[in-house]
């Protein structure tokens, strides 16, 4: 899409709408026009699918053709000249909008997609002209559950397929198509079949009005309420770019977000619904000895536990490092445990193993394994040593970031002091619980399989006693004495980059704070 | 000195000026003689508007005045760039709320100039957009006129002109809905069309307001008191209009023939008929009577435009401004969706920017929009015509009495919702 | 409406001055470079054949993320032609200063100082220089685009003592 030449590609002269430009032989004119800023319209062409050119809405003229071209499926070629803006063109345009919205039915108050639907938006940039169809519009199947999550509405649909598209190109499972013909024509799958192949919600993000909805997002927020922070996907070491929305400090649902280089434009399903444990089974107030203490004061058990053991028998301490934290935290335990705290048992590790498939779901199910495991030297232990030692009484104290699924018995007589996000049986078990944020609330990196270092951006507000695990780390420094000196985890970062080998080139970026989805350019 | 017994008026004396013998008393040496620093306001009944004039006195004089405003600030221009383009007529109404529709006009007429529609608002709209704003200057006028005799001591005239204007506003209250907020203009047009049977009851409240303003007239203009409070006091000089940014009575009543409904003739102004009055010698007095003269004009522009509004539409025809009727919307997609867009994301203006002006009650009215092509402004700048006019008080005060500071600053009709926004 | 203008601007001033002018929506324009604000205004406002002697309106944008960030906008009015002028001058928000336009127009004094309390930009010369809409401890400039409208500013205590 660039508009200078690079040496070795050919290079073709386009005249658009009365300019010159150069694009790489090859180029989408659709593509082409677009990035000069020569907007136009489309609803079935997307930049992840192949372009099968049946909205027609996307048509331009081009000199020497007899007809208007949809400049989707047409590549530049050489003195080819365009016009994407004349009084003809635009014509055409709205007579292209007039067909689709023939038949389309007027459910703008309770469709999800309003406020964020293509057809609306081109609608109100490219048309303007009342109906002129007086008598009923076709009717078709309303709800229409085909499939695990989502919901089918026949009469939304315009036939665009790229939900169609998506399934058979990106999920490999062609379980989608169209049947009928003419005004008649719906979406569908074959008889007995349903939409789950583990990529299904896709279909709803490509979908470019509100016929394939999520059942688990329908009805519950409107698109101008969310605001939209980008971050990563905690569920699998693949590190799906994500944007959260979220509405009143809660988070709404999951988005893929584009990134060319990792997961294009897709996420798979499971992915999606990882925001539903942010606000569920979180441990948000401070603990000591199984009652309820200030943070402060579980600080203070935590050091004094660790003080009085470190003095006398330093080789029973240990330190536990998650795969599912953050590089801030990890990094802030290494500064604390290792170098300060000079703990010599060090374990590390993350959830077990699951499924993968050849399309963007990793069997290994921690976000940041591969940060840990450049970051932590050597030797390292595994969480099954973990579990022998703590059975056969090699330790006594142990500092746990996170693995709070761990099956530890509440009776263990090991000190555990864990900062946990949610519950579970080790926070039964331990003896200090310090509640930490989890991913969408913290600004930090995860680095994926391989070894890409993605930015995550906080999304909604700590609440309770939560701080991000860094700065409970930080505090706890300041119980020996030592400080660690962050301010913000932006100061994490930049010490990890300077101290890790895998992470020097990596960039914190500018700050990204929730943006309303409203007044921005509508999704769809 | 014995509680009980009785004060002499030599004791009295020493009291005061702390001298034994009132011989001794050095009128020179012994009275103070440093300014005294004196602040009118902000809660202070002539200060309406809610201003605060921090003065220095010598004895009745003035020698310094500053006028410190702010007190009213309600942040039009940082919530104007948070709200769609309609949202922000409500905030409008607010600004010089005693002559509301102006607001709403000015505002209409800037964002359609942005819109390139300004030949497409249809005529009877223009002309319901002059009767309601011209009503709207005319309870601006009686506002000033009444509230200013008030504070010289004329109660009685105060309540005739405010009757007037209660008269004014419950026939804007049928057209729009609110006694003040009227809301009423829309981009495009205005947002319903005059009710059934408003014309004639207009022509009736103007002749019972022309008996009020007669018996106001009467009792002020050639009122002994009247006149030597308001008369030479106060002046500003012509030279400052241009100097000081002054439009409005305030420039006019110095003889500057200012007017942009004359010089840039907006909505059907260049087809009516009416004059602007014009003083000699810009003190109080000549304010008083510009503005009284106003409001005559006022009402001669609005029998003409009674009687010359053609039929027709209200708004204009455009989806993708006005709202679509209600029938459309709920039958067909295309106006659904319209209506849909202009409320969620508000209507598209082409990035530009402008800088458009009315006459307000007060004078230039500008507003200065810069748009980014959103469906909300980037900027929306109020120019203010009493914020210019206020601050030329801080030349006038100085050497004025305090009690004079009470006419002067009533006259130049101060509206703290304009000034502080 | 008022093309004169902007050809005499470019006559008497060279194109290091007069940046760009322009016309939009029956709005002539003119962007001027800071360092000739004052001579610029001065010029308009003496010019017999323009005579914009009449000081309209002060005030500043926030153009962010462009840099410079802000323009300092002045609007002027000649009562005798009847023209009409925009000018703009961009400061950026690390030099945030201009001339003051107080010796040309009295009537700027205001004007500048809101433009200073709602975006922080400087005056340079103006004979009094504070808030004139916020309150004197109020921190921070409020129109500019990173100031979040919901932001709160610290409560202020009463003297002790006081009543």
């Amino acid at each position: 899409m660039a508009t200078e030449p690079s040496a070795p590609t050919e290079t073709v002269n386009v005249l658009i709408d009365g300019k010159e430009h150069k694009f790489p032989k090859g180029t989408n004119l659709l593509e082409a026009c677009q990035s000069v800023g020569a907007k136009i319209p489309f609803f079935c062409w997307h930049p992840g699918l192949s372009s099968p050119a049946v909205c027609r809405q996307c048509l331009v003229d081009i000199k020497g053709a007899p007809k208007p071209v949809p400049s989707c499926y047409t590549t530049v070629a050489d003195k080819m000249e365009v016009t994407t803006n004349s009084p003809k063109v635009l014509d055409v345009r709205r007579q292209m909008l007039e067909f689709t919205l023939l038949n389309h039915p007027i459910d703008c108050p309770v469709c999800d997609k309003a406020g964020e639907c293509s057809l609306q938006r081109h609608y109100f940039d490219w048309d303007g002209m009342r109906a002129r169809n007086e008598g009923d519009k076709v009717h078709k199947g309303k709800v229409i559950d085909i499939g695990k999550h989502i919901v089918l509405d026949q009469e939304r649909c315009i036939l665009c397929t790229r939900c169609i598209r998506v399934c058979n190109e990106v999920a490999k499972s062609p379980d989608l198509t169209m049947a009928f013909r003419g005004s008649h024509e719906v979406l569908t799958t074959a008889p007995g079949q349903r939409l789950d192949n583990p990529y299904s919600l896709n279909t709803v993000d490509v979908c470019p009005v509100g016929a394939l909805t999520s059942k688990d997002f329908r009805f519950s927020r409107r698109a101008w309420e969310l605001y939209s922070t980008p971050s990563v996907c905690p569920g699998c070491a693949t590190g799906c770019n994500v944007e959260i929305h979220t509405s009143r400090d809660k988070i709404r649902r999951l988005v893929p977000r584009e990134n060319l280089a990792v997961n294009k434009f897709w996420m798979c399903d499971e992915g999606r619904f990882e925001y539903k444990a942010v606000h569920e089974n979180r441990v948000l107030l401070a603990a000591a000895n199984g009652r309820r203490v200030t943070f402060e004061t579980a600080l203070l058990e935590a050091a004094n536990l660790l003080r009085t053991d470190l003095s006398s028998t330093p080789d029973s301490v240990g330190v536990v490092f998650s795969a599912q934290a953050t590089n801030e935290d990890n990094h802030a335990l290494l500064r604390l445990a290792v170098d300060g705290l000079k703990i010599q048992r060090v374990y590390a590790g993350g959830l077990p193993l699951g499924g993968s498939d050849t399309i963007l779901v990793s069997a290994d199910k921690n976000p940041n394994t591969t940060g840990l495991e450049r970051m932590v030297p050597p030797p390292v232990r595994t969480l099954k040593d973990l579990a022998s030692d703590l059975a056969t009484g090699h330790l006594t104290t142990v500092i746990v970031l996170g693995h709070e699924t761990m099956a530890v018995p509440a009776t263990t007589p090991v000190a555990l002091i864990v900062l946990a996000t949610h519950k579970g049986p080790l926070v039964d078990a331990a003896r200090v619980v310090l509640p930490i944020a989890a991913w969408a609330e913290v600004d930090g990196s995860f680095t994926n399989k391989d070894g890409r270092v993605q930015r995550l951006h906080a999304a909604i507000p700590c609440t309770g006693e939560v701080v991000p695990g860094w700065r409970a780390l930080a505090l706890l420094a300041g119980q020996f004495g030592g400080e660690l000196g962050y301010t913000s985890a932006g100061d994490v970062f930049a010490e990890a980059t300077q101290r890790h080998a895998f992470m020097k080139g990596a960039t914190w970026g500018p700050p990204s704070p929730p943006v309303q989805l409203r007044f921005g350019e509508s999704r769809g | 000195m014995s509680a009980d017994a009785p004060l002499q008026l030599e004791s009295r004396r020493r009291i005061v000026f702390g001298e034994s013998d009132i011989s001794d008393f050095d009128d020179d040496k012994d009275l103070p003689t440093e300014s005294m620093p004196l602040m009118m306001g902000p809660s202070h009944p002539a200060m309406h508007g809610t201003v605060r004039i921090a003065l220095e006195v010598e004895g009745e004089k003035i020698k310094t005045a500053d006028i410190q405003i702010g007190y009213l600030h309600r942040c039009f221009e940082k919530e104007a760039e948070y709200a769609t383009w309609t949202q922000i007529f409500p905030y409008t109404d607010r600004l010089n709320y005693v002559s509301p529709m102006l607001n709403n006009v000015g505002y209409a007429i800037a964002v359609e100039k942005l819109l390139d529609i300004e030949d497409k608002i249809p005529e009877r709209a223009q002309y319901i957009r002059v009767i309601v704003g011209e009503i709207s200057r005319i309870t601006d006028h009686l506002t000033c006129l009444a509230a200013g005799a008030m504070e010289l001591g004329a109660f009685t005239v105060f309540f005739y002109l405010i009757k007037a204007r209660e008269w004014l506003w419950e026939l804007l209250e049928e057209v729009s809905g609110a006694r003040l907020t009227h809301s009423y203009v829309r981009i495009g047009g205005v947002v319903a069309d005059l009710p059934a049977g408003w014309p004639p009851k207009l022509l009736d409240i103007l002749a019972k307001t022309r008996t009020a303003l007669s018996d106001a007239d009467k009792l002020l203009t050639r009122n002994k008191i009247f006149r030597d409070r308001m008369d030479g006091v106060g002046i500003i000089a012509k030279a400052d209009v241009a100097g000081w940014g002054l439009t409005g009575p305030v420039a006019r009543s110095t003889g500057v023939a200012y007017d942009v409904r004359k010089d840039h003739p907006y909505l059907v102004y260049d087809r009516l008929d009416f004059e602007v009055p014009v003083g000699s010698t810009g003190d109080n007095f000549d304010r008083y009577a510009c503005r009284l003269a106003e409001i005559f004009q006022s009402m001669r522009i609005l029998e003409q435009a009674l009687a010359k509004i053609p039929e027709g539409p209200f708004i204009v025809d455009d989806q993708r401004v006005a709202l679509p009727k209600k029938r459309d919307t709920y039958n067909t997609i295309e106006s659904m969706i319209a209506h849909f867009k202009l409320i969620m994301d508000g209507l598209h203006v082409p990035p530009g920017e402008i800088y458009s002006f009315t006459e307000g009650g007060n004078g230039e009215l500008g507003f200065y929009i810069v748009s980014n092509g959103e469906g909300r402004p980037w900027k929306c700048r109020v120019r203010p015509p009493c914020f210019a006019n206020l601050a030329v008080l801080t030349k006038v005060l100085p050497g004025l009495f305090i009690a004079d500071v009470v006419p002067t600053f009533g006259m130049i009709n101060m509206i703290g919702g304009e000034c502080d926004r | 409406m008022a093309k004169i203008v902007l050809d005499r601007l470019n006559e008497r001033f060279t194109a290091g001055e007069i940046l760009e002018t322009g016309s939009q929506h029956g709005n002539e324009w003119a962007r001027v470079a800071p360092a000739a604000w004052r001579q610029v205004a001065e010029f308009l406002r003496d010019d017999p054949a323009l005579q914009l002697n009449m000081f309209v309106d002060l005030t500043c944008v926030d153009r962010m993320p462009r840099e410079p960030r802000f323009d300092v906008v002045l609007h002027l009015y000649s009562i005798d032609n009847k023209y009409r002028v925009r000018l703009l001058a961009g400061v950026s928000e690390k030099q945030a200063v201009i001339d003051t336009l107080v010796p040309v127009w009295p009537g700027a004094n205001w004007f500048e100082r809101e433009a200073f309390d709602m975006y922080g930009v400087r005056f340079e010369g103006h004979p009094d220089l504070r808030r004139i809409l916020m309150y004197p401890e109020f921190q921070g400039y409020p129109l500019r685009k990173d100031y979040p409208k919901e932001k709160r500013q610290p409560l202020l205590r009463r003297l002790p003592g006081s009543v």
